[in-house]
């Protein structure tokens, strides 16, 4: 399989039909490894399906349709099979997802066992470690690190849920307004994280926000989405100062 | 905060029913308990710890029993059945639901017709082609050769003349409650909530990784149809009859003729009055199938509804 070095997430005119209802109408974004795609948008606009659409969880919905082209680096997205194109990639839920059955640890070490990337009992550790202290949630659990998730609160579920994604170390890093839950502290440590985490390890992120603030903070590109459509997209300093769109205009008010 | 009018109702209505299905449960329990007390008051617990048939007509004195080989012929029986039947029962949820692909409904559901068909077939159906099929094909292709190479193995040590024995008893009956097994286990499996789904194949599992995430997380309910299936294993009867052997050996060797209990009541209880103590020894025998039955399936039920508190 033809498939370059770089892990850019490329998508063009892409569009998606649940139930033949048009949910993302032709879009056009790029997403460029060790940089941070904020997308915005309003309750409904199509952010999830998107994220959904560059691993493939939208093949879990029998009446989705998709159209276009969608690349990470050369994987030809919506032709590959979709466990290569989900090696590549891990994902934060909108709604917190830890398993049930797994522990706390075995919960973050679960996608490092899958992928082979511990060679030791010791590195394996270490991964679940840097994992959970990267989510801001090492200090509150390290000492209960066998406890199950029902013993968690929901902001500690979600912080759990980023920390599996992240133990993957995955290339293309999808979040799914992942600090939605969590306190305004912690919210501003795992930024910093994420933000470490696209530099040092290369990774494209791709992060749904709601809070311009957010984006403000983190972003290099910001796309927003409306009713389906890419209304705006561009360095996030750009979109900020000189917002073309109204509803864009409307979203970032009280930002600068 | 008081129940609306009409619920009330509805409760007085199904009262009855619902008591008197208890009610007789009940009744059944203590008829079995009051008539087993002539053979318990005579032989006490050696009942259960002795291997022993030796009715004597119109002599109490000579008669004497111990259910030992029964007994374990159950346990034996019902638990290679059980053990045989999880992974069968997994498998075919396997195919159903994650390599068959969302498309081929019509595939998925002509799965679960079938199993449902065969969990609703006369079990002297079962019976009767685990005899004249099943038992000679194992014997000739399985057991012969079983013996041959692996006799050293005090499992498979005694030769094996027909192919009815304890061993049949337990395939047989581990084909008869696969069905049951898979419909609970599919069940919970179906009722995994996508979210789930969704984190396990966001790893980037291999269907069979996923399959297996999946299946950890409904353990408690393949936990469930387990018990519940060797509930229904060591209470069936009219097949084991016909490919157990009928034999009061103990279950050393899984290739010679056993006994279960219900085998042996189906058996005996026809003669039972012409003996003394005999008809009280197999009721007793019934009341131990009863408690076994009991204890299985509750336990079963409690772990079913773990399922649904977790999931
Ligand atoms: N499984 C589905 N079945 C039917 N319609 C769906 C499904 N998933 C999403 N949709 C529709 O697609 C549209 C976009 O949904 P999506 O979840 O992508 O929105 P979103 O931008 O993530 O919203 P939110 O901010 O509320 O999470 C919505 O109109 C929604 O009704
Ligand atoms: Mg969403």
């Amino acid at each position: 399989m033809a498939r370059s070095d770089g892990t850019e997430v490329t998508v063009r005119n892409l569009r998606v039909y649940i139930s033949g209802r048009p949910i993302l109408k032709g879009i056009n974004l790029r997403a460029t490894p060790g940089s941070i795609l904020a997308i915005m948008g309003p309750s409904g606009s199509g952010k999830s399906t998107l994220i959904r659409v560059i691993n493939r969880l939208i093949d879990l919905n029998p009446s989705a349709t998709v159209e276009g082209e969608v690349y990470i680096g050369g994987l030809n997205v919506l032709s590959a099979d979709p466990y290569d194109v989900r090696r590549l990639t891990a994902m934060v839920f909108q709604e917190p997802n830890p398993f049930p059955h797994l522990s706390i640890f075995d919960n973050v070490a679960i996608g490092p066992k899958l992928h082979g990337l511990a060679k030791s009992r010791a590195d394996l550790e270490e991964i679940v470690r840097w994992a959970l202290e990267k989510s801001q949630l090492w200090e509150e659990v390290k000492d209960r690190l066998a406890d199950y998730p029902h013993q968690l609160s929901g902001g500690q579920r979600q912080r759990l849920s980023l920390a599996r994604a992240l133990a993957l170390k995955p290339k293309v890093l999808l979040l799914d307004e992942p600090t939605a839950n969590i306190d305004p502290v912690s919210t501003r440590k795992i930024e910093e994280s994420l933000r470490e985490i696209a530099r040092d390890l290369m990774t494209t992120v791709i992060i749904v926000t709601h809070t311009p603030q957010q984006a403000a903070r983190i972003a290099d590109y910001i796309a927003v989405l409306y009713n389906g459509e890419l209304v705006e997209y561009g360095p996030a300093r750009e979109v900020i100062l000189y917002p073309k769109n109204e509803f864009t205009k409307k979203i970032l008010e009280g930002v600068i | 905060m008081a129940e609306p009018r009409h619920d009330k109702l509805f409760y007085y209505t199904l009262l009855p029913f619902a008591s008197t299905s208890l009610a007789i449960v009940l009744l059944l329990a203590s008829i079995l308990a009051v008539n087993s007390l002539p053979a318990i008051e005579r032989y006490g617990l050696s009942l259960l710890t002795r291997n022993v048939w030796s009715p004597v007509e119109l002599d109490p004195e000579a008669s004497d029993y111990g259910l030992l080989a029964p007994l374990l012929g159950t346990l034996v029986t019902a638990t290679i059945a059980t053990m045989a039947s999880i992974p069968i029962a997994a498998s075919l949820v396997y195919v159903s639901e994650e390599v068959l692909p969302a498309r081929m409904l019509r595939v998925r559901s002509a799965i679960s017709i079938l199993v449902d068909v065969m969990a609703g077939m006369p079990t002297i159906v079962y019976g009767l082609w685990g005899a004249l099929v099943l038992a000679p094909l194992l014997l000739n292709y399985v057991y012969q050769p079983l013996n041959k190479y692996f006799g050293f193995i005090p499992l498979f040590a005694c030769s094996p003349y027909t192919g009815l024995n304890i061993l049949t008893a337990s395939l047989l009956l581990s084909i008869m409650i696969t069905p049951f097994v898979f419909a609970v286990v599919r069940e919970s499996y179906t009722q995994i909530p996508l979210s789930y789904r969704e984190a396990s194949l966001s790893l980037g599992t291999t269907k069979y990784e996923h399959f297996r995430i999946m299946l950890g997380i409904i353990k408690p309910s393949l936990i469930a149809g387990a018990l519940l299936g060797f509930g229904r294993a060591a209470s069936e009867t009219v097949a084991v009859t016909l490919v157990v052997g009928n034999a009061f050996n103990l279950p050393y060797c899984l290739l010679s003729p056993g006994y279960t209990v219900s085998a042996l009541i189906a058996n005996q209880f026809n003669n039972a009055p012409l003996y003394p103590y005999m008809e009280s020894v197999l009721l007793f025998s019934g009341a131990i199938l009863l408690l076994l039955g009991l204890v299985s399936n509750l336990a079963g039920l409690i772990m079913l509804s773990r399922v649904k508190a977790r999931v």
